[in-house]
């Protein structure tokens, strides 16, 4: 009996104990909630591209809301491929509990890619993608639809029949394979204009700019040119403007910059297809979150497009994407 | 341990105390566990709220210093006679004047920038034309068309009054498209009859926008500001609310004028501190609801932990108390069960504790009473068997004497003087024998002349009717005996014995001898008892007839009682063959009883 009872008071006590120690272990999970690592590696590091600039922006933004740790790489260049898959090899060695990646090239990261998602990471592909279904999602912009855009705004520039050169930045960059088919589908529905072959120029702006005013000087009735991305239709824009053809040459362009803004705002460039970087950024780094925390995630997820001209160029919220808020 | 005795140790005085204050103490720390947390989270969610107002108020004084320093150079521009004269001349005298007058004004604006990086430009823009700014170098965008901007047109629509623009781009200058903040403002001439231009102050935006970046509300609120229109000035998050991935209530401030009101999103809830500034716009500190209290859960947790180490002290400490007092009375419950045992002798150790003590003593106290009762009523009862054994004793010479006297006398008619002698000796000796000093015990010898005397009278009176043998080996004859035990015996076996039956009848008187005991043996070939009689024969006070067994009894009584239990008479008889009676009692050497 009176054993008994002390068996009765033993056993409160320990209930109580391993009450408060369990509680304690519960209290340490809740508060050290563990936050989630995560690598990017974007197609650059070139800090003077505001694109990639205002994409970082919206990793930290994301990585701030959802208490994520990320750390922001790129590859020398564009054209540095292997400068790339050099850095997902590191990156893996790290196990971070996600990648995410803007490929530099559509096929050759595809091995290491694969790589990532067999060793459990999570593999997120942001603006440019590869040529392959192995990543759980992939967030850009919608880049056929986006180059449908441009070929469509370079409709409502020419009248009559014309010749039309695309001028690509790389060749095998999922974003500018998509961007051209976009282009070429809108205008090889049109009966007057013809298209000429698409002209790569290695990831240099320079080369761009000679290779317009070759194009040029090669074929005088060009009537539009449209540049796939920020570099080429910069460069393409510095060659009509020493021409001085301006008015002839019809310039579409993509992405924004201060020289680009002053191309528009000069009219030689007549109309500029933006992305939404931030929201490239943004999502990329949310979508890895839930990706990470088991959640079922968008296969492709769509950040927008917009087509940017003279008239719509200092409207509020066209401001905020064309005029990106660097260095806060 | 069964369910029944759990039950009843959950009956005792000691686990209902302890239950009771473990109860009383559980639900005090719960409760003020409870009403503490709530007010730590109140006086937390106050104190938040406190500090987003402070805060949001410290950001708008900011901000109004510099849009009041802005609001300064205004009016410093419009009151200068040099602004005046080069805007309101419609002609120069010469290019040379023009010029001296554009850099006179060019040095004002210039002089209101110096050691302002905060500032873009000071300009002034004549209506016919002209334009001025403080930093020289600028030169005007000449694809901007200067009328087709929110802040030339908002100055002109507010006569005279300067107005705040929202953030935006400024692609007024050639190869610059910094973010800014302008007041612009219409000058009037000096009587105010003639509207001579627009003045334009541009505020880098990048001052404001690190001076909100860095300001955090909790781990996730943040400050924006929107203008009167409700269009967004600063957001951290402006690109997401544009494509819609984020919502800010900004219908809501807008009805708001001062003063907090909190958005219903479930665990997203948001604290909205809005603080109007009198320029139009307003700054709105947001915060996290269920980040006010940080850490909440840890507070909880806390609390919680502390209730169940106060528990876990209050049940060792209730039960040690409840054990030092049921302890005592548990004491004194064992005492009570050894007396319910019969055992009086003890002493209940009396314990300090006052109302048990008294309990203690009282029943100290009335167990000795018991006890001296209990004594007492063991002598009464001695007594009483004493005086009952002696008048049963008494009962025997009586009845035997007036028997022999009646043969004697019977004799003496019959004139055989012989037998009157010899019977009278013998009776003489019987009496000497059987009052033998008075003493209860006497040996085994003075038993066998004393039955031998008795036999011999008894053979006087029925001749040949009754014979008789004793053989008693000398072994016993020293060990005692209590006196008187044999007659009686002897005399049943004569009267319902033999008497009974037809022809003589043989008497014969034996012992048994073991280690520790000694049986007399009475044997007769008389008439013998049913099992009936047997039955009946030893047991008190059966209903007697003439007196028969009375003396039977009494020898038996008197074993059990002198020696213990287990001694006494044993009969045996057959009917019609005769019966034996074994006297049983312990040896008893002469000398034992010397020494008692």
């Amino acid at each position: 009996m009176k054993l008994g009872k002390y068996k009765w008071i033993v056993g409160v006590v320990a209930v109580l104990l391993i009450a408060i120690i369990s509680s304690s272990y519960w209290k340490e999970a809740l508060t050290k909630k563990k936050t989630t690592d995560i690598i990017i590696i974007l197609k650059s590091n070139d800090t003077t591209i505001e694109f990639w600039q205002v994409l970082i922006d919206g990793i930290h933004e994301a990585a701030k809301e959802f208490n994520t740790h990320v750390q922001v790489r790129g590859a020398k260049d564009e054209a540095d491929v292997d400068g790339q898959i050099a850095l997902v090899k590191n990156a893996i060695e790290e196990r971070p509990d996600a990648i995410i990646l803007a490929a530099t090239d559509f096929d050759r990261l595809i091995p290491i890619s694969t790589d990532v998602v067999a060793r459990g990471i999570k593999l997120i592909t942001v603006d440019s993608g590869i040529n392959s279904d192995i990543a759980q999602s992939v967030v850009s912009t919608d880049n056929f639809k986006a180059g449908r855009e441009a070929g469509q705004a370079m409709l409502q520039q020419i009248t009559g029949p014309a010749k039309i050169g695309i001028i690509s930045y790389v060749k095998n960059a999922s974003s500018h394979i998509e961007r051209e088919k976009g282009v070429r589908e809108v205008l090889n529905s049109q009966p007057n204009i013809e298209l000429l072959d698409t002209y790569f120029v290695d990831g240099s702006e320079q080369k761009a700019y000679l290779k317009v005013k070759e194009i040029l000087e090669i074929h005088p009735d060009v009537m539009g040119i449209i540049g796939l991305n920020e570099p080429t239709a910069v460069g393409a824009g510095r060659a009509i403007q020493e021409m001085g053809i301006g008015e002839q040459v019809k310039l579409i362009g993509f992405d924004s910059s201060v020289n680009e803004i002053k191309l528009v705002d000069e009219g030689i460039m007549k109309a500029t297809v933006i992305q939404r970087p931030f929201q490239m950024g943004y999502l990329s780094v949310k979508t890895a979150v839930e990706a990470v925390s088991g959640k079922k995630v968008q296969k492709q997820i769509d950040t927008g497009s917009l087509v940017i001209t003279k008239q719509n160029m200092y409207e509020e919220e066209n401001q905020k994407l064309m005029f990106p808020f660097i260095g806060k | 341990m069964s369910i029944l005795s759990r039950l009843q140790s959950l009956r005792s005085v000691q686990s209902n105390m302890l239950l009771a204050s473990v109860a009383l103490i559980l639900m005090t720390i719960m409760i003020m566990s409870v009403v503490s947390y709530y007010l730590t989270k109140d006086a937390v969610q106050s104190k938040a709220q406190e500090y987003t107002t402070e805060l949001v108020k410290q950001v708008n004084y900011n901000i109004k210093a510099y849009v009041n320093s802005m609001k300064y150079m205004s009016e410093v521009v419009e009151g200068n006679p040099f602004v005046q004269d080069y805007l309101s001349k419609g002609t120069f005298a010469s290019l040379q004047e023009e010029k001296s007058y554009k850099e006179t004004v060019s040095n004002l604006l210039g002089s209101m920038l110096v050691s302002r990086t905060d500032i873009t430009s000071v300009n002034v823009f004549g209506y016919d034309g002209k334009f001025v700014s403080g930093r020289k170098e600028l030169e005007l965008n000449p694809f901007i068309e200067l009328t087709s901007l929110n802040w030339y047109r908002n100055a002109q629509d507010a006569g005279g009054q300067s107005v705040i623009s929202s953030s935006h781009v400024q692609p007024i200058f050639k190869n610059r498209y910094p973010w800014v903040v302008s007041l612009s403002r219409e000058l009037y001439s000096r009587d105010g009859s003639k509207q001579l231009g627009i003045f334009l102050a541009d505020l880098n935006f990048s001052v404001m926008n690190e001076m909100f970046a860095d300001i955090r509300l909790g781990h996730r609120g943040y400050l924006f500001i929107i203008d009167s229109s409700g269009k967004i000035v600063y957001h951290p998050q402006q690109q997401l609310i544009y494509s819609k991935l984020k919502y800010e209530m900004i219908d809501r401030v807008l009805e708001v004028k001062n003063g907090t009101f909190t958005s219903d999103e479930g665990i997203d809830s948001r604290m909205y501190t809005v603080q109007d500034s009198d320029f139009g716009w307003k700054i709105v500190g947001v915060s996290y609801v269920n980040e006010l209290v940080s850490n909440q859960n840890e507070v909880r947790l806390s609390y919680f932990m502390l209730g169940l180490i106060c528990i876990i002290i209050a049940i060792i400490i209730s039960y040690f108390m409840s054990k030092r007092m049921s302890q005592p009375i548990k004491q004194l419950q064992s005492y009570m069960k050894e007396v319910e045992k019969g055992n009086f002798d003890i002493h209940v150790p009396v314990p300090r504790m006052t109302e048990i003590g008294m309990l203690a003593r009282t029943f100290n106290i009335m167990v000795g009473k018991i006890k001296e009762l209990m004594n007492q009523v063991v002598t009464d009862q001695e007594q009483k068997r004493k005086s009952e054994l002696s008048a049963l004793q008494a009962q025997i010479n009586p009845h035997f004497l007036y028997n022999t006297l009646d043969s004697i006398v019977w004799m003496a008619e019959s004139n055989k003087s012989k037998e009157v002698v010899l019977m009278t000796s013998a009776l003489a000796k019987l009496f000497r024998a059987s009052i033998s000093k008075g003493e209860e015990l006497v040996s085994i010898r003075t038993e066998i002349e004393h039955i031998t005397n008795y036999l011999k009278i008894q053979k006087m009176r029925y001749k040949n009717k009754l014979d008789y043998q004793i053989e008693i080996s000398e072994s016993v004859w020293d060990y005692m005996t209590i006196k008187v035990i044999l007659q009686p015996i002897v005399e049943n076996a004569i009267y319902h014995g033999i008497k009974m039956k037809q022809g003589p009848g043989l008497i014969r008187i034996s012992a048994e001898e073991t280690e520790t005991a000694i049986s007399l043996i009475v044997e007769d070939n008389g008439k013998g008892m049913d099992k009936g009689k047997l039955r009946t024969l030893l047991l008190p006070n059966p209903v007697t007839e003439e007196g028969r067994g009375v003396g039977v009894r009494n020898v038996h009584e008197r074993l059990k009682l002198y020696f213990s239990p287990q001694y006494g008479l044993t009969y045996k008889s057959t009917p019609e063959i005769g019966t034996s009676v074994y006297i049983q009692f312990p040896k008893f050497p002469h000398s034992l009883e010397a020494k008692k």
